[in-house]
């Protein structure tokens, strides 16, 4: 028998093992302004864990870590975070969900204008924490075994997911730059992730949407003002191509609309800005990813538009019970 | 214009006398249309009409308008039994005594081991057009490569042929870092390439619709030999055709085996007795297999499963084509596989050593070896013994071995020359080598003695127009027999005896005796029970061998299986109860919780 299978165990289940943990790189994004990015809603073994590390550096004239990624004219913000959090994957009324919760921590610098007065300051400790469900509602069933895993493939999927970050994080009402927001806010969105070709590694091509609307609560002590923010508009799309079996790109553009801030009555404008950029992704081995992005707005000429660029670097761990009971069984 | 058609019947007329044939237009008008539709390693219970559940509608509808043969032998491998259905003539005479891949060094230079069809031979397509036929062929051909031994040199008036034995289904790629190139012929001449959106199954299917359409309006009837790479590894097929079942085959080949035992019975085509063989021992239990394995080895037979499939949709197109042009009910169909279904892993055989050439050349050509990959161009998949031994459902062994598995195919004929019942089945013995005479005889040609001035070898054998005819239920009388050697196993069967000598493990390396009536899965050797019916039959063998020009190799593909094969031991289900038993369940009254 040994003999027999040896085909099965040597080529396909390793492959599968990798297959089963490279899925679950689901993370809602806590730096908005850069999106979830490429290849953010695949779907993986049900049971499976992960936790993400998320470094990244960014610069513009927005607060990196506002939802509503309100510029303000003339300002000058330098972020340098990292995120920690945790996921799982499993079923919920026969859909493949996703519950997750991320940590963003660090220091944001920067010198802003606001109402005649300067701040310059640094923020740094802990941000909002970010809980987010997701669950597939358009797509195949979610992947219960190996057998499953198989026989996926994401054709054309549809989720519906919902965040809400809650106002704990660092937050100084002295000052514009914060790394809490000092309001509730959240997003519903219907992430889309659509196959293009075979759904085979190293020939895996995608085209991916996030359309999603970000409500916030009112912020009544922002510097002693009250801030009103309208609910922003982002759209993100990814068209993603795996170059060999474990590295994979993508060209990202995310839009942005809406989010008019008014602070004290007074209004700001709404958000009509462009982001483009890349993103590359590597398999480490059978628990390990690793990806890096680089985005930047576009159209962002104006005072009032949002500009904003930077870097992400994002490692992923994960594990599955079932897969690590055969890693320990193979290395007898 | 009457002057050139009478130059033109006079050249005719002399041409049949000086070859020695002649051909009878039948009082009826036109003879019929043949054509033989041969499916590469597919097996006896591969068909719905012989009790797969395989979803082929059109196969199926030629049975149930012909007649389906459930005793009918072909050879142990493709080229062998290709070489005696052109031929009529045994292998071992007609050049195929070995494949040309596996020639012994004591069968090189001699006559009848040429490893292709030699020319000592004449073919049904050479005789045919003697006799007014238009002859085309589509597919693999897999006898010979030089310019005197392709298609259009044996006879076929227009042809689309492979000349090797397999290949893929997409491209011009090969198995072997000496050999990387798929040869290609179309109409006599060598192909630089492949036409565009080249697959194959319905490239061979439109080439072969696009002949018959070009001749049409002539009044001639046609012989096309359509020779599909399908089933053959490796199971390439188009996306549409590769999910059509999935998830079916993850319960395994046991109980897929019982299943087609099963519909055999409803279909007649076994007796209510039979039982399956016993399965391969070195084939695992279904049952015990993870989830994942059954998955991944019942994705090879949803790709099986789908190639033939796509196979019968273009044979439906091919008939609904004859139809369409009123030539269906004038066309005589065979159908059957050429030899036993496919257990050997080929690419292991070939590709399968790390550090060696042609390891290094599937990595460069057939390392498509992702699950969701297979089927495509450089993937590389075959299904293994133990869904083989589905496809060869009730018997045992597969391609290359000469158990009931390795020889024994379904037979379909339909069209005018059955006065059968449609849909009726017949036991008879037949043979593969029976197919030339058949023609000849419903083409009202006739077997020269010499051909362009050479004396043919004598043809082994028997039309079936009295069997078609119903006044035979076999074309052999009781003292006729047929026999087999091949890779130095042979066999030969008289009435319901069959005489085995195989190589170890899968034989015993000594003679073996079965009664298939009685055991047709080969369970119970009777040779120490018998010597009087061994002795009988050994001296068929030596007749068979002094009148074929047997030479038994020296070396054989199978010398060395008994040290690559693990221990033989029987198959005994649920044996070892160790891993089979179920967890015990006490009796609730009696279960409590632990005493603190």
């Amino acid at each position: 028998m040994k003999q027999y299978l040896s085909a099965v165990s040597s080529l396909n289940v390793r492959n599968l093992i990798i297959i089963a943990l490279m899925l679950i790189i689901s993370w809602p994004n806590v730096t908005q302004a850069q999106g979830d990015g490429p290849r953010f809603y695949w779907k993986g073994l049900m049971g499976t864990n992960a936790v993400p590390v998320i470094g990244s550096s960014l610069s513009g004239n927005a607060n990196p870590m506002d939802p509503s990624n309100t510029p303000i004219p003339g300002a000058s913000f330098e972020a340098t975070m990292a995120t920690v959090g945790y996921a799982k994957m499993l079923p919920i009324f026969k859909r493949a969900a996703l519950v997750s919760v991320i940590v963003p921590m660090g220091r944001i610098s920067g010198d802003v204008s606001l109402g005649g007065l300067k701040y310059k300051s640094m923020a740094r400790g802990y941000g909002d924490p970010m809980l987010q469900m997701g669950i597939n509602i358009i797509g195949p069933k979610p992947i219960m075994n190996i057998p499953d895993m198989i026989r996926y493939q994401p054709k054309f999927s549809v989720d519906i997911i919902g965040s809400l970050a809650i106002p704990i994080g660092e937050y100084d009402n002295t000052t514009p730059i914060n790394i809490g927001q000092n309001r509730w806010y959240g997003r519903i969105g219907a992430p889309i992730v659509w196959q293009l070709g075979a759904w085979v590694p190293g020939r895996r091509t995608t085209l991916e949407f996030l359309p999603a609307v970000w409500l916030m609560s009112d912020n009544n002590d922002f510097v002693g003002k009250k801030m009103h923010t309208e609910p922003m508009y982002q759209v993100e799309a990814h068209l993603t191509r795996d170059f060999m079996e474990r590295l994979w790109g993508s060209l990202d553009v995310i839009s942005y609309s809406g989010g008019k801030a008014t602070i004290d009555g007074v209004e700001g404008s709404s958000l009509s800005n462009f982001g483009v950029g890349g993103t590359l992704g590597y398999q480490i081995n059978e628990n390990m990813q690793v990806n890096a992005s680089y985005s930047s707005t576009i159209n962002d000429n104006k005072p009032e538009d949002l500009k904003m660029d930077g870097f992400r670097i994002t490692i992923i761990y994960g594990w599955h019970k079932l897969v690590e009971g055969m890693r320990r069984l193979k290395n007898e | 214009m009457k002057k050139n058609l009478l130059i033109a019947s006079i050249l005719s007329l002399t041409v049949m006398v000086v070859s020695g044939q002649t051909s009878q237009q039948p009082p009826g008008g036109k003879r019929p249309n043949i054509v033989i539709i041969l499916a590469d390693d597919m097996g006896y219970s591969d068909m719905g009409m012989f009790g797969s559940e395989i979803k082929t509608p059109n196969m199926d509808a030629l049975a149930l308008d012909g007649v389906r043969f459930t005793n009918f032998y072909t050879h142990a491998s493709c080229s062998p039994s290709r070489s005696m259905l052109l031929s009529g003539v045994d292998s071992h005479l007609n050049g195929l005594g070995n494949m040309d891949e596996w020639t012994a060094p004591n069968q090189v230079g001699k006559p009848g081991y040429e490893g292709n069809l030699n020319l000592s031979v004449t073919t049904i397509p050479q005789l045919l057009k003697d006799a007014g036929y238009h002859t085309y062929m589509v597919g693999k051909w897999h006898m010979g490569k030089s310019p005197d031994k392709i298609p259009a040199a044996r006879g076929f008036e227009r042809d689309f042929s492979l000349l090797d034995g397999a290949g893929s289904y997409w491209d011009m790629t090969n198995f072997t870092a000496l050999t990387p190139n798929s040869l290609y012929t179309e109409d006599g001449k060598y192909l630089t390439k492949l036409p565009k959106k080249y697959y194959a199954t319905q490239t061979y299917t439109d080439k072969l619709i696009s002949y018959i359409d070009a001749d049409h309006r002539d009044g001639k009837p046609f012989f096309a030999y359509v020779s599909h790479q399908a089933p053959h590894d490796p199971y390439h097929l188009p996306r549409d055709w590769r999910d059509r079942h999935v998830g079916q085959y993850d319960y395994g080949w046991d109980m897929l085996r019982a299943q087609r035992l099963k519909r055999q019975k409803e279909l007649g085509i076994v007796p209510d007795s039979t039982n399956l063989a016993e399965r391969m021992w070195f084939v695992p239990e279904y049952s015990l297999l993870a989830p994942a394995s059954r998955a991944v080895l019942g994705r090879k037979m949803e790709l099986y499963a789908g190639l033939v499939e796509n196979m019968d949709f273009h044979i439906g197109r091919l008939v609904q084509h004859l139809k369409d042009i009123g030539e269906y009910e004038n066309t005589v169909f065979i159908v059957f596989g050429d030899n036993g279904a496919e257990g050997t892993d080929l690419a292991k055989m070939i590709g399968g050593t790390p550090g060696t050439r042609d390891y290094l050349y599937f990595a460069s050509k057939w390392s498509q070896t992702d699950i969701n990959a297979w089927g495509d161009p450089g993937s590389y998949v075959g299904y293994g013994a133990g869904w083989a031994q589905v496809s060869m459902t009730p018997f045992s062994q597969y391609k290359g071995w000469l158990g009931e598995g390795g020889i024994r195919n379904a037979l379909i004929v339909s069209g005018p020359v059955n006065k059968r019942k449609k849909g009726s089945i017949n036991n008879g013995l037949m043979s593969i080598a029976d197919i030339m005479p058949t023609l000849l005889d419903i083409a009202g040609a006739e077997y020269p003695k010499n051909y362009k001035g050479k004396e043919l070898p004598p043809m082994i054998g028997k039309s079936w127009l009295k069997v078609l005819s119903g006044e035979a239920e076999s074309p052999r009388a009781k003292q006729d027999y047929l026999a087999w050697e091949l890779f130095g196993n042979r066999a030969v069967r008289q009435g319901d005896w069959k005489l085995r000598w195989e190589f170890t493990p899968l034989g015993k390396s000594d003679w073996e005796l079965y009664n298939l009536a009685d055991d047709p899965n080969e369970r119970k050797d009777l040779a120490a029970a018998n010597p009087g019916k061994l002795k009988e039959m050994l001296a068929l063998w030596d007749d068979y061998v002094k009148k074929n020009n047997v030479i038994i190799p020296s070396r054989s593909v199978f010398e060395g299986l008994y040290d690559q094969l693990p221990a033989r031991f029987p198959v005994d289900p649920g044996y070892p109860p160790l891993i089979n038993k179920r967890q015990y369940v006490p009796p609730k009254e009696l279960m409590t919780n632990p005493k603190q």
